[in-house]
């Protein structure tokens, strides 16, 4: 997913709703997912530093070189800072913690030079959305199994994520967090509540979709009746249609990372192909927006912890990954970073911290019902040769191929 | 006498490729190097998506590139030629005035034209999607002027693209038109006055001319980078005006096809340079610089 920042906790009302903050925050951010790709890190970790007043940086710790250090690699605001200070002091690792992931191709272009070439990349662990961690175990190979012995939180793994195609039994592999892709909209613009595909394309107004080919195809194949579990290019057919003709019909306009979330809430744009963790941010700022998974269906994913092959310390870097698997943890990381997680047991441990948080365990998007998750699907996994005709084909329907 | 003749010969022959050999240096690692492995890679194929491309004679990657994205490869060059058009019509006036009617304020208004572009490129760029939002001050204005209609708005369209590369490469056409008309000796205006000719004739005839190598220079420092752009057209425009840049990035980053982005590069310099040679020709430049 391009470049996904989950709303931070419980802000105060009034610093939500300032307007220059939120036209600032959307700057950043967006600049932050361009930042990575045109400039390269240097000025990511320039931007970085000064958007999140709670993270300081890199956390000062690690990096020394000293034989109980770590560096783990995640996306922007996946982390609740306070609480990796307790892992370090409960294990005695240091982490080098970096927010250095802002989408799964441009990690991937990142790594790739090295890996490819058996240099390490000084990193123990990176956190990938699924396809791309299905590529990284299975395509390239470049994940090692994590250390069973240093893992025994695993038994509180959510059953819906322990068993996905790309790592049966989860040996390479660990959900971080999990998240819904639907359609985000400003019923200001729209004039009426939206339930579909359809809905999305006959509303007035701009209309963006994910650049993420993945997220939007997964939608759209959906509402052609295509089955995205089990994708092939042959059934993709219509829905890759439909697509192109409401590019063709100026419907969409851009395909675009997470920047729809400032155009939808100063109502630049009408409706978006939206992540549910950005768009519970906007809601507080804007009622007038609204997140709804279509009746056809959404998609659900999840960004997966794996450790590169070139780590010379599994043990302590599963140590890290079991941490945020006791579901006390586990709910202190969700309250904070409000994508749904995959532990189970984490809505009672938000009740009992109380209070905002255990508001979170009523909303479906953090901690998720049974008739939510039904009306969500997995993309299934793409071989090489189908990855290419989809990524060729959705390039040259958004413009770029 | 002969023996130190030889020696200042000797050292009259050396001396221009010993002060020549740090560029070399730095042009052989830095350009040469760099597009040969380029030229290279163009010409490569991979087996599998993801296995390192090797060295096959691979032209299908050139015919690739020509065929599939020629839209790409016009629109970029309409844009930028439209930019490049636009900015000297800003920056030409604008330096003339900083170069003759200046005066003591002259290094303070350069300097206004520069510190604009001490913010970061992105920042700026995406701050024009705020100026030219649908709930901005620029469209509405133009929506009660009637100049736009009640649904219409200005991003997303080839016009914000454009307004975008004007503006972010302005700097480069007014510094180098700037140098060229600071240059110019005013008694040759005086002259051209005692020989009477008007205020239009003395600029047509004598200041535009010896300006010339400063539009020539301008023009290329904003034409080029402007043709293979790719920010304004990700952030201000939309599916129907992508340009070269965002097909790069896109076969680099998404595609991890980088034969065919290597290919799409050398054609893009190759027009480059057929263009460059065209303007070169056809303002005389021969002669300017």
């Amino acid at each position: 997913m391009t470049e996904r920042r989950p709303t931070r906790p419980f802000p105060p009302m009034g610093a939500m709703t300032s307007g220059p903050l939120t036209r600032r925050r959307f700057l950043e951010r967006a600049g932050l997912a361009l930042g990575a790709v045109a400039f390269g890190p240097a000025l990511l970790a320039a931007c970085g530093s000064d958007d999140d007043s709670s993270s300081g940086g890199s956390s000062g710790s690690g990096g020394g070189g000293g034989s109980n250090d770590i560096a783990i690699s995640n996306w922007t605001s996946y982390m609740d800072k306070p609480l990796l200070k307790v892992f370090e002091q409960a294990t005695g690792i240091s982490v080098d913690y970096r927010e250095d992931v802002n989408d799964n191709n441009e990690y991937f272009a990142k790594i790739r030079p090295n890996l490819s070439k058996d240099q390490s990349i000084d990193t123990d662990g990176f956190v990938l959305t699924d396809w791309m961690a299905n590529r990284i175990i299975n395509t390239v190979e470049w994940a090692q199994p994590l250390d069973e012995a240093k893992f025994p939180n695993k038994v509180n793994m959510s059953p819906a994520l322990a068993n996905p195609a790309f790592d049966p039994g989860r040996r390479y592999s660990a959900p971080w967090a999990s998240g819904a892709t639907g359609i985000a909209y400003n019923i200001s613009t729209t004039g009426k509540e939206i339930r579909s595909i359809d809905d999305y394309l006959s509303a007035p107004g701009t209309k963006t979709a994910l650049s993420e080919m993945r997220d939007t195809m997964g939608l759209f194949m959906l509402s052609a009746g295509a089955d995205p579990t089990t994708p092939s290019y042959a059934a993709a057919g219509p829905a890759f249609d439909k697509l192109a003709k409401a590019v063709d019909d100026g419907e969409i306009t851009q395909f675009t990372g997470n920047e729809y979330v400032g155009d939808l809430g100063n109502g630049d744009i009408a409706a978006a192909i939206a992540w549910s963790g950005d768009v519970a941010q906007i809601t507080v700022d804007n009622p007038d927006v609204r997140f709804v998974i279509p009746d056809e269906g959404g998609m659900l994913w999840s960004d997966n912890f794996m450790i590169p092959y070139t780590s010379e310390k599994p043990a302590e870097a599963t140590e890290f990954i079991n941490f945020f698997y006791d579901p006390a943890n586990a709910a202190e990381l969700m309250a904070f970073i409000q994508y749904i997680s995959p532990v189970v047991g984490v809505a009672d441990q938000l009740r009992t911290i109380g209070g905002e948080a255990a508001e979170l365990a009523d909303n479906p998007l953090v901690v998720p019902t049974e008739e939510f998750l039904a009306g969500l699907t997995i993309f299934g996994s793409l071989d090489d040769e189908q990855e290419v005709r989809f990524d060729t084909r959705f390039a040259e329907i958004s413009g770029s191929g | 006498m002969t023996d130190r003749d030889d020696e200042g010969r000797k050292t009259a022959r050396v001396a221009p490729w010993a002060l020549l050999g740090p560029g070399m240096i730095f042009l052989f690692f830095f350009f040469f190097l760099p597009l040969y492995t380029l030229l290279r890679m163009s010409l490569s194929s991979s087996e599998s998506r993801f296995s390192d491309p090797s060295f096959t004679w691979e032209w299908a990657n050139y015919t690739e590139a020509f065929s599939q994205f020629g839209e790409q490869f016009f629109r970029s060059f309409l844009y930028a030629g439209a930019a490049t058009l636009a900015a000297l019509v800003i920056a030409y006036p604008l330096a003339y005035v900083i170069a003759f009617r200046g005066g003591r304020w002259k290094n303070l208004m350069l300097g206004l034209v520069v510190v604009p572009f001490f913010t970061n490129f992105l920042i700026r760029t995406l701050a024009w999607k705020t100026i030219l939002g649908n709930e901005g001050v620029v469209v509405s204005v133009l929506r009660t002027l009637g100049f736009l209609a009640e649904n219409e708005g200005l991003l997303r369209r080839p016009i914000a693209v454009i307004g975008g590369l004007t503006y972010n490469f302005l700097p480069f056409m007014v510094l180098p038109i700037y140098v060229a008309l600071e240059k110019i000796d005013p008694r040759l205006i005086d002259a051209s006055r005692d020989l009477y000719t008007n205020t239009w004739g003395a600029f047509r005839r004598v200041v535009f001319p010896l300006s010339l190598p400063g539009v020539f220079a301008g023009s290329l420092l904003v034409f080029i980078p402007a043709a293979g752009d790719f920010v304004n057209s990700y952030y201000l425009g939309s599916t129907q005006t992508t340009m070269i840049g965002n097909v790069v990035q896109n076969q680099f980053l998404v595609q991890v096809d980088y034969p065919v982005a290597a290919a799409l590069s050398f054609v893009f310099m190759a027009i480059v340079l057929a263009i460059v040679t065209i303007y070169a020709r056809s303002l005389g430049t021969e002669d300017l610089i």
